[in-house]
């Protein structure tokens, strides 16, 4: 089984190391999935994410290849920003979903789910050999280590141990660089929990164990895979290999059944021909299903694979479901008239609760507000179709929507 | 932590004697160590009956959901509300205060097909292994 070069660090923070796609991972540290997911919604995580594959494109052609086997468009990414994206295969499902960086003109960083590293290193360099040349792919997954900030005290956290260099511009998909103990760390306000603040770490391999001891340091806490989970659902945020590729029937899963995957597939420009591209404009005007969340009104925890009926009509399966932790909002005004707290210091006040949410892929799509019930061991359980399980629209916190 | 007086499954439940064949039942503390959060507990309503090795109710972490299992079979004579509402004390007090139901057993001698402590033990060092 493989390991990061943050292997140690887990060990030594107490990490319980499970089996993640080939991967030695923590799914958990001493503090455990609910206090972690917990300290990161009030002050801030640390993620090793370093098992995620990052490719480095380069070369005369690289935009034309990016711009050619990616659902969003390179094309429209600045220098200095990043995107979500998908690789699509021609039938409109997803070969994988991924997340695309551009630190500086001529050079492009793919970050891709680990559990498809190796798919989609040889899928890219079979279609890159398709166009002929002039693109260069370097797999700098072990030269590159990747860290994850994730938080409202994340900033602050961050830049107490910055050196020199500014943090990128407090926009989410910003990106910098800057430098920490002496080496050069690329950043990106992106992350997989929800946060408004948030941050992502491309650091030298060797220069890892310093960052993520230097992280600890400040207090920020360690955040293993169970609460990546958790606070990913908590904001709807879809994962690979439940709410993209095969369902549980095992049936592809159309990319733009889920909501997330607009902003990663872009039709604008019509001239530009992308894998998938017929099918996806198709799904867009035709689609008769989607991926909505829910919660829980009953008791009990749903999980992947339970049915979800209305009546007597079965209308469609979960694909992901857990429990969830959260800070009890204090019912108090705010001076943003948004019905949260005065001021975020003041919403923590310590009370926390436990909630099951998920997300499900269901015919319609239903609105907010439908109810619905869910097979939990043989009975139904009442749940309810929301927008969101978590409001992150008013940072620099995130409130349950509850 | 292995209660001496307990006797094992070995998914992990426990059987303590309490008399007059009634035995109360629990999940041990490497069990609940290897749960993590443990957010939800499905538990049986007095009356109902329950086999050896049979089902009585669902564990659930916020990972997944696991099986109980009834270590003797027989009829649930008491359910530990307590623990459903509040699981966090299954961890606090995993042989005394976290138990899950009592079982009044139809065949009291099915306890003695159960390991005891010192089985127990050498089952988890070769389960660790």
């Amino acid at each position: 089984m493989k390991r990061t070069v943050l292997y140690d660090c887990h060990l030594e923070c107490g990490g319980r190391l499970v089996d993640f796609a080939g991967w030695h991972m923590p799914v958990q540290y001493q503090k455990g999935i609910l206090q972690e997911h917990l300290e990161t919604r009030r002050s801030a995580g640390l993620f090793d994410v370093s098992h995620m594959g990052r490719f480095e494109i380069t070369g005369r052609r690289a935009l034309e290849f990016l711009r050619w086997v990616l659902t969003n468009d390179a094309g429209a990414l600045p220098v200095g920003r990043a995107h979500y994206t998908l690789l699509a295969d021609e039938t409109g499902g997803a070969i994988d979903d991924a997340y695309l960086y551009r630190f500086s003109p001529e050079q492009w960083i793919l970050v891709v789910n680990a559990a498809n590293t190796y798919k989609d290193w040889e899928y890219l360099r079979r279609k890159a050999g398709e166009m002929g040349g002039g693109i260069q792919l370097k797999n700098v997954s072990e030269e590159l280590a990747m860290i994850a900030l994730q938080g409202p005290q994340s900033e602050v956290m961050l830049s107490g141990v910055v050196e020199s260099g500014q943090l990128p511009e407090p926009k989410r998909n910003a990106l910098g660089t800057v430098r920490i103990a002496g080496c050069e760390v690329l950043v990106g306000r992106t992350g997989y929990t929800g946060e408004p603040v948030c941050f992502e770490l491309f650091v030298p391999a060797k220069a890892a164990e310093g960052l993520w001891c230097l992280l600890l340091e400040r207090g920020v806490c360690p955040v293993g895979l169970g609460a990546r989970d958790t606070l990913r659902l908590e904001a709807s945020l879809p994962l690979y290999g439940h709410e993209y590729g095969r369902d549980v029937m095992g049936q592809e899963i159309p990319i733009l059944a889920c909501p997330a995957a607009k902003v990663g597939v872009n039709l604008k420009d019509p001239e530009r021909r992308f894998i998938g591209r017929e099918v996806l404009e198709e799904q867009s005007k035709t689609l008769k299903k989607g991926i909505c969340a829910f919660r829980v009104l009953g008791k009990g925890v749903v999980r992947a694979g339970a049915a979800v009926f209305q009546g007597l009509r079965e209308i469609g399966r979960v694909t992901s479901g857990t429990v969830v932790p959260y800070w009890v909002p204090r019912e108090v005004s705010c001076p943003h008239h948004c019905g949260h707290g005065t001021g975020w210091e003041a919403h923590f006040s310590g009370q926390t609760a436990q909630r099951a949410i998920g997300l499900a892929m269901l015919e319609g799509p239903l609105g907010a507000g439908a109810l619905i019930e869910i097979d939990l061991r043989g009975r139904r359980v009442e749940a309810e179709v929301v927008k969101r399980n978590l409001d992150n629209s008013c940072g620099p916190i995130t409130f349950a929507v509850v | 932590m292995i209660d001496p007086e307990a006797r094992y499954l070995r998914t992990h439940e426990w059987a303590k004697d309490e008399g007059r064949g009634v035995f109360a039942v629990g999940l041990s503390s490497y069990a609940l160590e290897q749960l993590g959060d443990i957010v939800y507990l499905e538990l049986p309503e007095v009356g109902d009956t329950v086999e050896q090795g049979g089902t009585f109710g669902v564990v659930e972490s916020v990972k997944a959901a696991s099986d109980l299992y009834a270590p003797l079979g027989g009829e649930v004579v008491e359910v530990n509300r307590a623990a459903a509402e509040n699981p966090d004390m299954l961890k606090e007090d995993p042989y005394e205060e976290g138990w899950l139901i009592k079982i009044k057993a139809s065949n009291p001698s099915e306890f003695e097909d159960l390991m005891d402590a010192r089985e127990y033990k050498q089952f988890l060092e070769t389960e660790a292994e």
